[in-house]
């Protein structure tokens, strides 16, 4: 009976001790950034240090696999304190209700994140995520086929980005380029078109007729490939490391994989800025940046490690970690380091500064959320339809003109 | 002396970890989905909410879920394909010529191979410039160079075939060595009965093989119809849907898991069960043992 007693007590003492030992833990996802885990080790210490009582943990995947473990993980009571979301997903998640919204934890923080950053997350006004890092499109071109083609410097504006990939395709037989055929509201945007004004859909308007058409006579003349459509960024790098595109637009980030796995097109390889149209906007600018689940233990606390790992100083260390992504801070982004490659011999450094330049103008262009009823079908349309009317097998109007009404049908509702 | 009662007992303790596996991972997921296409789902809360037959009036509704259905039924064409062509091979196989071995081993090498592996070879066999183009332009049935070079899974005329093709390629080599089960079953003297009456290899095969399998044909021809209906995995990989090639289950993907609306992503896969029921009550009448 003295035993049982001892034991009771020793075990009552020994919880009471540990539980106010242990710290708060604080766990945070991101994708696809493992190879960068000296930085992240590094920036975990910085944290645990400047705040006792709270305890970072670094869980890394890949980008497939977040949305499916945060839905799981919310709907089992026990979400992580920070996700690494992209611009759409925190759309998404703020419109089901999934994710917090910040205001009441920035305060005057708000203020270091450059202002196209802050609206990329705002949703009806509030902020439902920490900007972290961004990266914008730029042009690799292969020097070769350009003088082959007789074409002297990159394109500046988008209309001339046509004449020389026509150019391209009569001169050497090659495509030009391969655009990201399978995002085509962000290419409406990026020209200046609206896709939804007044709650009615509005993109069967005769300049967007004319916008789509272009790319109707880009897939006849074949200076895209003819499997455009089914080509994602992986598809791209594939095609312009194996010498058959003679341009690609990427991030910066894109130009590391050519550099390993096809060194002969990397030495060959010129970077420009990706040119600009009426809308003034980048095309495929892709912020990253931190979210806090519905759910998670304690918000304040993981608001916390939110605004510590987007601030400008670990913005601008995890910049110099990568080598080829930019901060979402207006402070880090004036920093030299990224001004220093502009005349180095590395294609990826020259490409950084290029990209670096062109930040200004970077907005993830996506639909504002909660527009459509029902996403991925009404975006299934317009692309099934846009996809018709540019290989050729109906006319632009009549496609667009098709898409139009079955998205206004769906928006009445 | 042991009693029947408790072999009675035994027997369902051997059966015990099989069951609570199934009742855990098959039947408790099918009888919740059927509950979730009556209601609204909200993940965050967890909470489900009573909506009659909303969902099922908004597919209704819903055109791409009737051309995905369509694309769904189109799909069995190519159930009469594959069980024809993997009853032949199996009678082809099952002699004991040396080498038999080595095709039955080839046939099923496609089976055990991983889709997404299959998949992405696939892919670039029906690339506007790659196997299929080239071989097509060797034997000049297109025209040559790029004028000929066609985008085989990005023409809705005719990429659900060319994933149709995908399937028949990948199943046959199953349904083989289930028909050469089957036929192993046969009497070889019924055969050499049927030679010595002057039977030709037509009627042979029409009149006496083919009947004597029934049992397994229907068996196959059922799970080959259930599989065709719920095609998925071969859509996601070739073509992600475009071109005409969404089919109903890609619907139910999508609606769960892109839109994150389970409850009508239940709702459409209620849909499709009860077509493959009506398919299964369909060949049971027809291919079935007349008791």
């Amino acid at each position: 009976m003295k035993l049982k007693k001892m034991l009771i007590v020793g075990t009552a003492l020994f919880a009471g001790v540990h539980a106010q030992a242990a710290d708060m833990e604080l766990e945070f996802w991101t994708m696809n950034l493992a190879k960068f885990n000296t930085y992240f080790d590094q920036t975990i210490v910085k944290f645990n240090e400047a705040n006792p009582g709270l305890k970072a943990k670094w869980v890394d995947m890949n980008w497939d696999q977040i949305q499916p473990k945060l839905i799981a993980s919310i709907a089992a009571g026990n979400p992580p304190a920070l996700v690494n979301f992209n611009v759409p997903w925190v759309h998404e998640f703020a419109a089901q209700g999934n994710i917090l919204p910040l205001d009441q934890f920035l305060g005057a923080n708000k203020a270091i994140y450059s202002t196209n950053a802050v609206k990329d997350v705002q949703v009806k006004g509030q902020m439902y995520a920490f900007p972290w890092y961004n990266s914008t499109q730029i042009i690799a071109y292969n020097k070769d086929i350009f003088a082959k083609a007789g074409i002297k410097n990159a394109p500046k504006t988008f209309d001339e980005f046509i004449v020389m990939g026509k150019q391209i395709k009569a001169k050497t037989g090659l495509a030009a380029f391969a655009p990201k055929m399978s995002d085509m509201i962000g290419f409406f945007y990026y020209a200046g078109l609206p896709v939804i004004t007044d709650g009615k859909a509005v993109f069967n308007s005769p300049k967007h007729v004319a916008f789509i058409q272009k790319f109707a006579d880009l897939y006849k003349a074949g200076v895209m490939p003819k499997d455009v459509f089914k080509m994602a960024f992986e598809q791209e790098i594939a095609a312009y490391n194996s010498g058959k595109i003679a341009m690609m637009t990427t991030a910066a980030q894109g130009l590391k994989r050519t550099e390993t796995d096809a060194k002969a097109i990397y030495d060959k390889t010129e970077v420009a800025p990706f040119p600009l149209d009426a809308g003034k906007l980048n095309l495929g600018s892709w912020m990253m940046d931190f979210v806090i689940p519905k759910g998670t233990k304690d918000p304040a606390a993981a608001a916390k490690l939110g605004i510590f790992l987007t601030s400008d100083e670990q913005q601008l260390a995890f910049s110099k970690a990568t080598e080829s992504t930019m901060p979402s801070t207006k402070k880090a982004n004036l920093d030299p380091y990224f001004q220093s490659g502009a005349n180095s011999a590395d294609v990826v450094d020259r490409a950084r500064s290029v990209a670096a330049k062109s930040m200004d103008n970077a907005r993830t262009l996506t639909l504002t959320p909660g527009t459509l009823p029902d996403e991925t079908v009404m975006t299934k349309k317009l692309q099934d339809e846009i996809q018709n009317a540019v290989e050729g097998r109906k006319s632009v109007k009549e496609a667009l003109d098709t898409a139009a009404a079955a998205w206004n049908e769906k928006l009445k509702k | 002396m042991k009693n029947s009662s408790s072999y009675t007992g035994i027997a369902y303790l051997f059966l015990a970890p099989a069951l609570i596996l199934m009742g855990i991972f098959t039947f408790w997921p099918v009888g919740y989905n059927a509950y979730l296409a009556f209601n609204n789902y909200s993940i965050a809360d967890g909470v489900a909410t009573w909506n009659n037959f909303e969902h099922f009036k908004y597919i209704a509704h819903e055109e791409l879920f009737h051309n995905a259905l369509k694309n769904s039924l189109i799909y069995l064409l190519i159930v009469p394909v594959i069980q024809i062509a993997a009853l032949l091979v199996a009678k082809l196989v099952n002699n004991k010529l040396p080498g038999m071995t080595f095709f039955r081993a080839a046939f099923y090498i496609p089976v055990i191979t991983a889709v997404s592996i299959a998949g992405v070879v696939w892919v670039n066999v029906y690339k506007y410039d790659g196997i299929l183009t080239w071989f097509l332009q060797m034997l000049h049935l297109i025209p040559q160079g790029s004028d000929g070079q066609v985008d085989w899974l990005g023409n809705p005329d005719f990429a659900l075939f060319g994933v149709m093709m995908f399937t028949f390629w990948k199943g046959i080599g199953w349904f083989m060595v289930l028909y050469l089960a089957g036929l192993q079953g046969i009497p070889k003297e019924v055969e050499e009965a049927a030679i010595l009456d002057g039977a030709n290899v037509f009627q042979r095969f029409w009149k006496i093989t083919v009947p004597m399998v029934k049992p397994t044909i229907l068996l196959c021809t059922l799970m080959s119809t259930i599989a065709a209906m719920k095609v998925f995995q071969e859509v996601a990989i070739l073509t992600k849907g475009q071109a005409d090639t969404y089919t109903a289950m890609f619907y139910v993907y999508d609606q769960a898991f892109r839109n994150y609306n389970f409850g009508r992503a239940a709702a459409a896969g209620l849909v499709v069960t009860f077509f493959c029921m009506i398919l299964a009550a369909i060949q049971f009448r027809f291919l079935g043992e007349k008791k």
